[in-house]
């Protein structure tokens, strides 16, 4: 069931929605579980760094004001101060980027694990 | 007399002794341009045509229904681009020799408008039918799938400032206690 970022599994999700919505987690479902059973360390909390304030100042869009938005920040700065040589913030924008990419992929194991949970709340009822 | 009004007289005037103001060409109009009226007896139809330089047989008129054009011939729609491009005309540019009397939709039929006498590739009915079985083909499909959308794997973004905590998947730090 391995999931990927390009048509993995897309085309199968629309099918196991359809067919086996019992274990199947929508695309607009928040997960259901605890989210600290069955780690036994515990589990570290994600971390806001960039401040409404400073989202607010800079006007980045709301979708934008997520895990990564101190790194958009970093990246809209850089912009400004090397305009009209943007390419100087390759660094930047890499850097934003894969924040995001390691966002979706933590979405994505959210996801498995929802589904995996599911799965197993089935079987033992 | 309002001088106002006289001072409108002073032009016609002018024009009336300058013939040259008031001629077809600046004017784009001329009383030769119009039709003359619909011709009821054989005698008229045959001096239309000899008018139009066209004999008896070849004359035709369109029909005097209150949207006709008088006894102006109506000549076969033939297309520029159906018109022979090797044949000597006297203009080539618009493939018509001299005198010859235009079609009354000439400039519908120039080749840089309208083909009136194309041959399609395929009747409008078949290219109907294509249309239908391709838009068809992709609509039933598009009918077919519409409860089984395909999505990415993810739940929602997760943003802060909820009143909700979000988890990464990394263990606690426990080296200190």
């Amino acid at each position: 069931m391995g999931n990927t970022l390009g048509f993995g599994n897309t085309f199968n999700n629309g099918f196991n929605l359809y067919f086996h919505p019992e274990v199947t987690p929508g695309p607009y479902e928040e997960p259901t579980f605890d989210p600290l059973s069955g780690f036994e360390k515990g589990r570290k909390k994600r971390v806001m760094i960039a401040t409404e304030e400073e989202m607010r100042s800079a006007k980045i869009p709301l979708e934008s004001r997520d895990y990564c938005a101190h790194l958009l920040l970093k990246f809209r700065d850089c912009r400004k101060e090397n305009w009209p040589f943007p390419v100087k913030c390759h660094h930047e924008k890499h850097e934003y980027l894969n924040c995001q990419y390691d966002d979706f992929v933590l979405r994505m194991k959210e996801y498995e694990r929802e589904r995996r949970l599911r799965v197993k709340a089935c079987a033992g009822a | 007399m309002n001088p106002l009004i006289k001072s409108f007289k002073t032009p016609k005037l002018w024009l009336k002794n300058n013939a040259i103001l008031v001629t077809a060409v600046r004017n784009h109009w001329n009383k030769d341009y119009k039709p003359g009226p619909y011709p009821q007896t054989e005698e008229e139809r045959k001096k239309a045509a000899a008018k139009y330089g066209l004999t008896p047989k070849e004359y035709d008129v369109y029909a005097d229904d209150g949207m006709g054009y008088g006894d102006y011939p109506k000549l076969p729609r033939i297309s520029m681009d159906s018109k022979d491009p090797f044949y000597p005309w006297d203009f080539p540019e618009l493939k018509r020799n001299f005198n010859e009397p235009m079609h009354v939709e000439f400039d519908l039929l120039r080749d840089d408008r309208y083909d009136v006498n194309q041959k399609l590739k395929y009747s409008m009915w078949m290219q109907f039918a294509m249309f239908v079985g391709v838009v068809g083909t992709l609509g039933t499909i598009y009918l077919l799938m519409e409860n089984v959308k395909m999505f990415h794997s993810a739940i929602p973004k997760q943003y802060p400032n909820k009143g909700k905590t979000h988890y990464t998947f990394e263990p606690l730090e426990t080296r200190e206690s």
